[in-house]
């Protein structure tokens, strides 16, 4: 099951993935926490990515050699940080093309005007 | 304000309290909560621990931890498959091909023989006894370790727990064995495809009971590198 990780749309499903892999290139590394803050910082509020299916998703990508993880002790605990492989670089090219293409294609089908 | 250690403390039997029994598992959630806890108070400072902790709950949704967990299981079998197959790929290279092909032929024969009635309840014992007994041991062990860390971790329970349902699995097999010898077994080429199953399935549990578990602390140090202190 997956749920919809999205509070305000489900156009945004099956693009979780992209978003973590896009941040953490930009970011070297990053927690959790930190992730579902600064999309909502960066998307102004319009998006909000649910606890629930944040960590499967992260947890899947380190399964799948993309992420790495390190701990380090932050105020009194600690914190696990991911951030990219090689590989993860990679794939995030890959992602990021094939969401560039999808989204060239949803405007050449909504407002062919446009494309 | 920041949490203290005590709090800390409450988050970690607050994720043991819903189900999350992995320490890695645990230290992401807490951390996680401890975090949005820390953001609430920055907005309403006056706000009392538990209820910024049972806010911060609420945003996982009303399955709770549950997500996560099933996602982690996944991943760490998947590990663990990994491990398996790395190790089952040995079997069919040079030296280890002689015996492999050995453990083959002796099932062949066997099998092909007037005895295949008596080699097969024999086979079948030999393993019931040896999976019994691997399986008692390893989760001894493993209660041993749990006493000694006072910490899960999920890689090392399927390292020493999962051991046992490969041993059940060849063990219905060759009880299966047991009836189809009656007679099933003429036809060649389903026993050729007999053999090559429990040939197969004799490596996984040799590796499984044997191999694995020898290499348990190299494996968790690999896959929990960044827990070494």
């Amino acid at each position: 099951m997956y749920i919809c990780f999205m509070s305000n749309s489900k156009l945004y499903k099956g693009s979780l993935t992209t978003i973590i892999l896009k941040l953490l290139n930009e970011n070297d590394k990053m927690y959790g926490y930190e992730i579902t803050q600064k999309v909502k910082v960066l998307t102004k509020g319009e998006l909000n990515i649910t606890e629930g299916a944040l960590y499967p998703a992260l947890h899947k990508l380190e399964a799948e050699g993309l992420l790495d993880v390190e701990v380090a002790k932050v105020d009194n605990r600690l914190r696990k940080y991911y951030k990219l492989t090689e590989n993860g670089t990679k794939e995030t090219v890959n992602k990021l093309e094939e969401l560039a293409e999808y989204i060239k294609t949803m405007q050449a089908l909504v407002n062919p005007k446009l494309a | 304000m920041k949490l203290n250690k005590s709090q800390i403390q409450d988050l970690y039997a607050f994720t043991r309290k819903h189900f999350v029994e992995y320490y890695d598992l645990q230290t992401e959630l807490v951390d996680h909560l401890a975090n949005d806890i820390e953001n609430m108070w920055t907005e309403n400072p006056k706000l009392c621990f538990e209820d910024a902790r049972d806010k911060a709950f609420k945003k996982f949704g009303i399955f709770g931890f549950m997500e996560p967990i099933e996602q982690k299981q996944k991943a760490m079998g998947k590990r663990y498959r990994k491990y398996l197959w790395q190790e089952l790929k040995q079997w069919f290279r040079i030296p280890q091909i002689v015996i492999t092909i050995s453990i083959f032929f002796i099932l062949y024969i066997s099998f092909s023989s007037e005895y295949a009635e008596s080699f097969s309840v024999i086979l079948y014992v030999l393993a019931a006894t040896y999976s019994g007994y691997k399986a008692f041991k390893l989760n001894r062990y493993y209660k041993k370790r749990q006493d000694v860390s006072g910490k899960k971790w999920l890689l090392e329970e399927i390292i020493f727990r999962q051991a046992s349902a490969t041993g059940l699995v060849l063990l219905s097999q060759m009880y299966s064995t047991v009836h189809l010898s009656n007679g099933a077994l003429t036809n060649p080429y389903l026993l050729l495809v007999a053999c090559t199953l429990f040939t197969v399935l004799i490596l996984v549990s040799y590796i499984s009971f044997e191999l694995i578990p020898n290499k348990a602390e190299d494996l968790l140090k690999e896959t929990y590198p960044e827990f070494i202190v």
